[in-house]
């Protein structure tokens, strides 16, 4: 494959959603209004984990304007949901395991009445033990919180003896690092419209980031086939992996049914804070080797990750933070074992990153660590270790060949030059210092091996002559439709006014898989090049026996078919619109379907991955000495993920995902106090503002693949998230030669590690 | 209130209502309406102007702004009988007779937006600093648009759509 082939010329176009967006006209489906439509409210644990004694709620049902109250009496099939384990009740009956537990749920004429309406529930609980912390949880006598004990997942990777290399090493860190509950804070809040059908058929309208899989677990839920369910998943207000799990859909659908009319929740932001998922928060001890000459001999890993209450996405997340554990470095023995741990804290799930961003953290913050102790300059320490095209992933598996890693941080070390000099040369404030840090990383796209990881896409032209390209992906404001929109135009040749996009329905799409793991774009190019020549050949050959030319001569182009002339002008013989009539009247179908895998390594590595992205990221920061307040100056990242299909898209994932982690590093965290929140909403849990952010951010894309790559654009979803914090962490250190090992970094500490340092260079003086 | 004092806090306040006059997006209009209603509800609940968001429901992200008599204000914090008689703008109400606000094009071409949740707002902001600072520095657009939160772009896209309309002169 000719690397100039994957230039996309139309990359800068505006997204098609755009306009819609910037005039306030799209309707997101929280906007949305039914006719006789309800408002849904739902009762959730008064307490983080108590026995249910009793549930009354008569004096609700009562209540002047309610027209249903629901409890766990009330759900037609399986009162459970969660991804893969269905262990999260639908509606508690006889016990809580955290805040966010739902108990009832009421449909009524007005969201105050149905907030009334919950406040005349009355429910007797017994409290029992909180397990705050997953210390406590994993203690012999602690009370057990489901069927199988406290340990949800235990994950490891084993190569070499990593004692041995501890032994041979001349140099040994070992840190734990800490990092916190962090809250996706979409914009949107959960929610949207349930309505029911004629013949007990339901329409789901609630954004996810898996229309088929909410399907196939409301399916489960309501005792229902999946056929009389239909997911209209998008367009959402922001999801960033926090929707990909059901929310309010079993509440909505199960108040629809029983009231027959349709019912609309929107979670308030409190509701989202303490029902919503949130990243996980870890423990990870990281014991590292290194001989004379910085090569690493020896990492020996331990995570503890609370989950909090029940298992949606954990058990995976714990293996893609074990997996990323050794990054994009070459070690020699690796010891890695992470445990993932109920609780009764918040329920942590997908999020951006996916146990990256915390693993990177710590892996980061060890190469810095180590390059200080050898007095080796910390790029060229990692330059010391780095994987090579060739080589092994991090569990020992083969990986698509990529000089991704090398990439990033050759790009990041010359950037790096140009802005230390930059700050050799300014005069600052005596009150403030400033320091630069750079951090690289490397992160798995698709689900990984052994996971079942389908994606598909439908084209067709259909009857009003549109090429109708249709995938079961959801628009989250990611821009899957100005990716889907680039690539189809320009792969066969068409305008996007000959276009329709079809995605988050299950009625119209087919299965493409989860909007998750930075897959999208990835999928939508395979799928496209899958699909593109058998539906090209369709169409021509039909153009060519309507007209009598011959099918060499005819390609699809804007508007129409056309005709290449000689002299390589070409002119337009049949509109698709004629070509869809006359299709039809013919009778010839031209829907094209394809399914396949997302890549996958061809070793039996469970959870491994095939394609994977890098990235390298400079920060620098600007530390108040009176205040301890750490200012991010510069967030630059170089990125390498193959070529680049929406430029806006890919600057917008690098920078938004950079400005997340910003928040993440300095600002962020969902506090839990007894299992309570303390944080719960956006005036105590503070995300960045524009003020908190570098006015300019540098996005490098490095677009140039391993000669010969078959496997396209890779996304870029989540890479712009994961070594930001390390970053921020070495600039820290390099202004005031603190390291920080907890997030976010708090002022008090820095504070106080400035002021130390300042009196000792003053003693210093003195001498 | 002296004569309501009996009344048991149990019951119903809701046929409760007041008759307010607002001009919203030019237009005026009569509505009957509980007077602690928040304007956010009745914009989009009873108007369907849903363009206006809701997302914190307190004040702090911007979702809902809207101009009231030509103030910058977060919806979400005001109630139907402080709007008597006030004039009001929502996102529905900037677009041009010839087409987008050019704040609104720059957003499009310079990526001022993902989700585009918090985009109505962020527009209005926008349209209330340049209506006063037509050639803001950087510390005035920081100052004007830090109480509206964006979760996608990181702002990156928001600030050089911003440079942008400054560059174009279009608001001098």
């Amino acid at each position: 494959m000719q690397r100039d082939q994957l230039v996309y010329k139309n990359r800068n176009r505006v997204r098609p959603d755009g306009k819609a967006k910037v005039t306030g006209s799209l309707k997101y489906l929280t906007d949305l209004s039914f006719p006789n439509m309800l408002y849904g409210k739902i009762l959730r644990s008064a307490y983080p984990h108590a026995k249910i004694l009793s549930i009354n709620i008569n004096d609700a049902e009562k209540l002047p304007g309610v027209k249903a109250v629901i409890t766990h009496k009330d759900i037609p099939g399986l009162n459970g949901f969660g991804i893969i384990s269905p262990d999260q009740p639908v509606l508690c009956e006889d016990r809580v395991r955290y805040v966010g537990d739902a108990i009832a749920a009421v449909a009524a004429e007005t969201i105050e009445i149905a907030e009334k309406a919950l406040q005349l529930i009355k429910v007797e609980y017994e409290q029992l033990p909180i397990l705050d912390d997953p210390e406590i949880a994993l203690e012999p006598h602690a009370p057990q919180l489901h069927e199988n004990g406290n340990l949800l997942h235990q994950a490891g990777y084993q190569k070499g003896d990593v004692d041995e290399g501890f032994v041979r090493s001349l140099v040994v860190i070992e840190e734990t690092y800490q990092v916190p509950r962090q809250m996706h804070t979409y914009m949107e809040t959960e929610g949207g419209v349930i309505v029911p059908e004629a013949n007990g058929a339901l329409s789901v309208y609630v954004g996810t980031q898996h229309g088929y899989k909410d399907r196939f677990q409301l399916s489960r839920i309501l005792g229902k086939p999946e056929e009389d369910i239909r997911i209209i998943s998008s367009p959402m207000g922001g999801s960033f992996g926090g929707k990909d799990e059901l929310n309010i859909q079993p509440y909505g659908a199960i108040l629809a049914l029983k009231t027959a009319c349709p019912v609309k929740i929107h979670q308030t932001r409190k509701e989202s804070v303490i029902s919503g998922l949130k990243r996980h928060p870890m423990r990870i001890t990281m014991k590292t080797g290194v001989d004379k000459d910085g090569k690493i001999l020896a990492h020996k890993v331990d995570i503890l990750a609370d989950t909090g209450a029940y298992s949606t996405l954990g058990p995976a997340i714990l293996d893609f933070a074990v997996e990323h554990a050794t990054g994009p470095y070459m070690v020699p023995n690796v010891k890695t074992e992470g445990l993932s741990v109920f609780t009764n804290n918040g329920v942590a799930g997908e999020f951006r990153g996916f146990g990256g961003n915390q693993i990177t953290f710590a892996l980061e913050g060890q190469i810095d660590r180590l390059a200080e102790k050898l007095n080796i300059d910390s790029i060229e320490l990692r330059r010391r270790n780095i994987r090579k095209v060739d080589d092994v992933g991090p569990l020992g598996h083969r990986i698509a060949p990529t000089n991704g890693a090398s990439d990033v941080l050759e790009a990041i070390s010359n950037h790096m030059k140009i802005k230390r000099n930059e700050l050799n040369n300014l005069n600052l404030d005596k009150f403030k210092v400033r320091g630069i840090g750079t951090a690289i990383t490397m992160h798995g796209g698709g689900l990984g091996q052994g996971r079942l990881d389908p994606a598909g896409g439908r084209l067709s032209l259909n009857k009003d002559g549109k090429i109708e390209i249709a995938f079961g992906f959801e628009e989250a404001g990611q821009g899957i439709l100005g990716v889907i929109e680039t690539i189809v135009t320009e792969e066969l040749g068409c305008s996007t006014d000959d276009l329709s996009i079809i995605i988050g329905d299950t009625a119209l799409v087919p299965s493409s898989g989860s909007t998750t793991a930075s897959r999208g774009t990835s999928m939508v190019w395979h799928a496209v090049k899958r699909m593109k020549d058998v539906f090209e050949r369709k169409l021509l050959d039909q153009a060519s026996k309507h007209t009598g030319i011959s099918v060499n001569e005819l390609q699809l182009s804007s508007g129409g078919v056309s005709k290449l002339a000689n002299d390589k002008s070409f002119s337009l013989v049949m509109s698709y619109l004629e070509l869809a009539e006359h299709m039809n009247k013919s009778k010839q179908s031209s829907i094209v379907t394809t399914n396949f895998d997302f890549p996958t390594t061809p070793d039996d590595v469970d959870g491994g991955h095939f394609l994977y992205t890098f990235g390298s990221v400079l920060a620098q920061v600007e530390i108040d000495l009176l205040t301890g307040k750490v200012k991010v100056i510069d967030l630059d990242q170089s990125i390498s993920a193959g070529p680049i299909v929406s430029m806006k898209g890919y600057t917008g994932q690098i920078e938004g995902g950079g400005v997340m982690a910003l928040g993440y590093t300095l600002m962020e965290e969902a506090l839990m106090v007894e299992g309570k929140y303390i944080t719960e909403n956006l005036d105590a849990y503070l995300i960045p503002s524009i003020s908190d952010v570098p006015f300019a951010m540098m996005t490098e894309a490095i677009e140039s693949l391993h000669d010969g790559d078959p496997y396209g654009p890779r996304g870029v979803g989540e890479i712009g998230t994961v070594a930001v914090a390390p970053a921020i962490a070495k600039a820290i250190h390099d202004a005031i030669g603190y390291w920080v090992s907890r997030l976010p970094v708090s002022s008090e500490e820095i504070l106080q590690a400035a002021s130390h340092r300042r009196m000792k260079q003053w003693a210093k003086v003195e001498q | 209130m002296g004569e309501s004092r009996a009344v048991t806090v149990n019951q119903p306040t809701e046929d409760k209502t007041i008759d307010i006059t607002v001009v919203i997006n030019g237009k005026e209009q009569h509505l009957q309406t509980e007077p602690t209603k928040r304007l956010v509800d009745i914009l989009r609940n009873d108007l369907d102007l849903t363009g206006t968001k809701i997302s914190c429901g307190i004040g702090r992200c911007g979702a809902c702004s809207v101009m009231i008599n030509g103030n910058l204000i977060n919806s979400c914090l005001v109630m139907a009988y402080q709007v008597d008689q006030a004039s009001i703008t929502t996102i529905e109400g900037i677009v041009r007779e010839e087409g987008l606000d050019p704040i609104q094009t720059a957003f499009l071409e310079e990526g001022g937006f993902q989700c585009g949740y918090c985009t109505p707002g962020m527009v209005m902001a926008v349209k209330s600093l340049l209506a006063d600072t037509p050639n803001p520095t950087e510390e005035q657009i920081k100052t004007a648009l830090s109480g509206n939160l964006c979760r996608c772009t990181g702002y990156g896209g928001i600030i050089r759509a911003v440079q942008r309309v400054i560059e174009e002169g279009t608001y001098l």
